[in-house]
């Protein structure tokens, strides 16, 4: 059942697991991954101890910590819909929320960001048709006129597409799956042109404020957390790195839709694959950067507390996603990071720490 | 902002349009706020604009604009932190009120240096909002002459101060306190660059050592002004008495002989501070005066009720700790009388929390979960009213670890568990209409969020393990991971 600390040196996104939004301040942002026979297992990092991991078998988490309610119910959900990919988490994650477990403020952003999932999703549809036409030379001011969500605007749109499926020589349900599967895998990360940002596009947005923040932090704050902010602000910086040039590759060949389509097999497993690498690598930072977003409230000794929380969970990036490594150069930071944590916190001695648990919850409410 | 708001913003003179601003000046965007604010000062000096300025002083507290500087405010420079805030339980210990500023300042002005405070004034009005080095440096001109003025005309009584303090003893000594302050404005000001931020959370080594410091700079001065220079210090800590717990250990330099006779005036000053403090929670005009707080419920429980019940909980750790603090470090004096008053205090803390925490939880807590319908369609939960609920439940729960020092062991027990027979009676009501929302989508998933939220209020009150088995007859009702997933 528990596999006892190991050091933590993930090869790849998969091996490092999805970040799991729990509201049990022990198990925040732990891990999930298919394990040995393709079992979910959970990787929960220490105590601010050290860097070492504890690999622990999904199913026994609830035996194994005290969880909240919340969490109760998102474990037996991730187990029934045998999600582990960051997609699948976020889904399952929000559903939680948007049923009130962590709060009726986290209840409202969940139903709020699920409503402009589904507005972005019928957004992206939209803008990859005007894309298509556009590529096949069929731009229709009609239709524009007509709007797609009118009978005489949706006439216009199968009239149209069908002639563009003959000019991309298919078949026009053809077109219309591929359409759905582009737009599926678009939707999250967000078009160029499209005049509202994508949800990791926005990501990796936030991800660059809060590296200027934290390296504005690091400079301003006389703190023992000052190298720890800055070794956050370094990883952030990898990251985004990695998130610049993928999703500057990424628009460029979703731009190209007329290619895409014609090259199928390669080239639609080309942007999937870009797609899925954005959500991996923003994985577990949409917290991190909400909870530094919080504490931006707050004195600066809470957000010297915070800064050493924040390193715990910190998406360190995988050995071959990255040209460094972070898991070495964190063991450097680790010593500072021992001397200013806090270590007798209620939820560190495995007590349910009703203020902690608060403020995990305020960062799923501001950022769901 | 509006259009005839801003007409008013640009004209503040006419008094008749200002009464309607105030309220409008609570609901305007910052820098709009601000903008106003930045007229409003040209024409401080006329007495609706004064009203206007203090009717909004919750909103400038809170935005804190630049303000503009002038040689008032920076008269009040090394007092500032002593001066009494605007509502709320906290009043820092020796407060002075902000009906003093006024009678000092004219004080300064008709007793003092008027070419002085002439050219002074002329520099401060070319300076930016926010120079803080510019102020300084005006003040250790002004400063000295000021404290001077204000001690002549209150000793010697001449014409104007007579008319102007018109025998309120109190509103004289607090205006030699202003004086005593200004004595030593300088040395208060380096040392709020060391006591940073405010409220300082603790007293680090370099803090205390900044205030010995301090101390000695301002003993060569006069032996007399420590205890102001301390008052100072207390008024920017998170718990002023933590002063009290490091001051034996410090060296007082030419004060050291005086030493005990400050400790005992200031621990004195702490604990009247407390009475004072805790006089406040009976709200205005209300108040039983230093000393009394009986603690007996009746009036103290009533205002208390007006507490929301996290404020309420917050106020009690603060005074808790300080009188902790102030009861350890008063045993030095070996003051019967003061255990006594200490012991008045807790008496009325714990009071305030039974009436705000206690008290009031089944209105908080239990009413936020809706009762069964008769139609037995479910009547979604007012999210407001839930998030307030479990405010109140956490109010409670951090209500054990005042229990023992305040002796609420029991009522605390009881409340917890009386929420806990509530919260379950009601939940099990709602599950089991539960089963006629079946087979209606938006009715189904109305009756099990009130159900969830329902359970976590439970899980506030009486822990994770004890709400396990609602939320296992909920998951077993609604048959959603009947299925086992792996």
């Amino acid at each position: 059942m528990l596999k006892g600390a190991i050091e933590y040196a993930p090869s790849t996104f998969e091996e490092r697991g999805a970040a799991v939004a729990f509201t049990t301040p022990l198990l925040s942002q732990t891990r999930v991954r298919r394990g040995d026979r393709s079992k979910l297992e959970v990787l929960i990092p220490s105590l601010s101890q050290g860097l070492g991991i504890y690999v622990v078998a999904w199913r026994a988490v609830p035996d194994m910590v005290s969880m909240t309610m919340h969490d109760r119910y998102l474990h037996d959900l991730i187990v029934k819909e045998d999600a582990c990919s960051p997609y699948e988490i976020r889904r399952a994650t929000l559903k939680a929320a948007r049923r009130g477990l962590a709060g009726p403020q986290a209840a409202q952003a969940a139903r709020r960001v699920l409503e402009e999932d589904d507005e972005q999703g019928t957004l992206t549809h939209y803008l990859l048709i005007l894309a298509i036409l556009k590529a096949v030379g069929l731009e229709s001011p009609e239709m524009l006129k007509a709007g797609i969500d009118t009978d005489e605007g949706q006439r216009l749109t199968r009239q149209l597409m069908t002639r563009a499926a003959e000019s991309l020589r298919m078949d026009a349900t053809l077109l219309y799956a591929r359409l759905a599967d582009v737009a599926a895998v678009a939707a999250p990360v967000g078009l160029a042109r499209s005049p509202r940002t994508g949800r990791l596009a926005r990501g990796l947005n936030d991800l660059k404020s809060f590296r200027d923040s934290m390296t504005a932090w690091a400079q301003d704050v006389p703190s023992d957390a000052g190298p720890v902010a800055e070794f956050c602000a370094a990883v952030a910086q990898h990251s985004i790195d990695i998130g610049d040039t993928v999703l500057g590759d990424f628009h460029r060949r979703i731009e190209a839709i007329g290619p895409l389509l014609r090259d199928w097999d390669d080239a639609f497993i080309r942007v999937r694959g870009q797609a899925a690498r954005m959500a991996w690598l923003l994985d577990g930072w949409s917290h991190i950067t909400g909870a530094w977003e919080v504490a931006q409230g707050e004195d600066r000794q809470q957000q010297a507390a915070t800064v050493n929380d924040l390193f715990r969970i910190l998406p360190l990036l995988p050995r071959r996603e990255a040209g460094r490594d972070f898991v070495e150069d964190a063991k450097q930071v680790k010593v500072v990071h021992r001397r200013s944590v806090r270590m007798l916190e209620d939820w560190r001695m495995g007590r349910m720490d009703i203020d902690a648990i608060r403020r995990i919850e305020s960062v799923k409410a501001f950022a769901p | 902002m509006t259009g005839k708001a801003d007409d008013a913003g640009r004209e503040p003179a006419p008094a008749d349009h200002l009464p309607g601003l105030e309220s409008r000046l609570f609901d305007i965007p910052e820098t709009k706020f601000i903008e106003v604010v930045r007229l409003l000062e040209r024409v401080r000096d006329h007495p609706d604009v004064r009203q206007t300025f203090a009717a909004i002083r919750p909103r400038l507290i809170q935005v804190r604009p630049g303000r503009r500087p002038t040689l008032k405010r920076v008269l009040c420079m090394p007092f500032e932190d002593v001066l009494e805030s605007v509502g709320g339980v906290d009043v820092p210990p020796g407060r002075i009120e902000r009906r003093v500023i006024d009678p000092a300042w004219r004080l300064v002005t008709e007793c003092g240096d008027e070419a002085l405070i002439d050219q002074l004034d002329r520099q401060v009005q070319e300076m930016a909002p926010g120079n803080l080095n510019a102020l300084r440096n005006v003040g250790r001109r002004l400063w000295p002459m000021a404290a001077k003025a204000i001690r002549q005309a209150t000793q010697e009584m001449v014409q104007g101060a007579v008319v102007l303090l018109q025998g309120d003893e109190e509103l004289r000594r607090q205006v030699l306190d202003v004086a005593a302050f200004l004595e030593i404005g300088l040395t208060v000001e380096a040392l709020k660059d060391a006591l940073t931020p405010k409220p300082l959370p603790a007293l680090d080594d370099h803090h205390v050592a900044a205030i010995e410091q301090a101390v000695q700079a301002v003993a060569r001065q006069s032996t007399g002004a420590v205890h102001h220079l301390l008052l100072a210090a207390a008024s920017r800590l998170a718990t002023p008495a933590d002063l009290l717990a490091v001051l034996n250990d410090m060296d007082f330099g030419k004060a050291r002989r005086e030493q005990p006779a400050i400790f005992a005036r200031l621990g004195g000053l702490m604990v009247t501070n407390l009475e004072e403090r805790t006089a406040r929670l009976d709200g205005p005009g209300d108040g039983q005066g230093g000393g009394q707080g009986g603690g007996q419920g009746g009036g103290k429980s009533r205002a208390a009720a007006a507490i929301a019940p996290e404020d309420a909980v917050a106020i009690a750790e603060r005074l808790v700790a300080s009188v902790n603090t102030t009861s350890a470090v008063m045993d030095f004096v070996a003051e019967p009388l003061y255990r006594k008053r200490l012991e008045s205090v807790t008496a009325a803390v714990r009071a305030m929390l039974a009436g705000a925490v206690l008290d009031s939880a089944p209105d908080g807590i239990l009413t936020a979960v809706p009762a069964p319908a008769v139609s037995g369609r479910p009547v979604p939960v007012n999210e407001n009213a839930q998030l307030a609920a479990e405010d109140h439940a956490r109010a409670l729960r951090r209500c054990e670890g005042l229990a023992d020092v305040l002796d609420l062991q029991k009522p605390l027990r009881d409340a917890m568990a009386s929420m806990e027979r509530g919260l379950t009676a009601r939940a099990d009501a709602l599950l089991a209409q539960y089963s006629k929302t079946t087979g209606i989508p938006g009715d189904a998933e109305t009756a099990e969020i009130n159900l969830f939220y329902a359970l976590r209020l439970l899980e506030l009150i009486a822990g994770p393990a004890k709400a396990d088995r609602l939320r296992t007859a909920i998951m077993a009702a609604t048959g959603e991971f009947a299925e086992d997933g792996e």
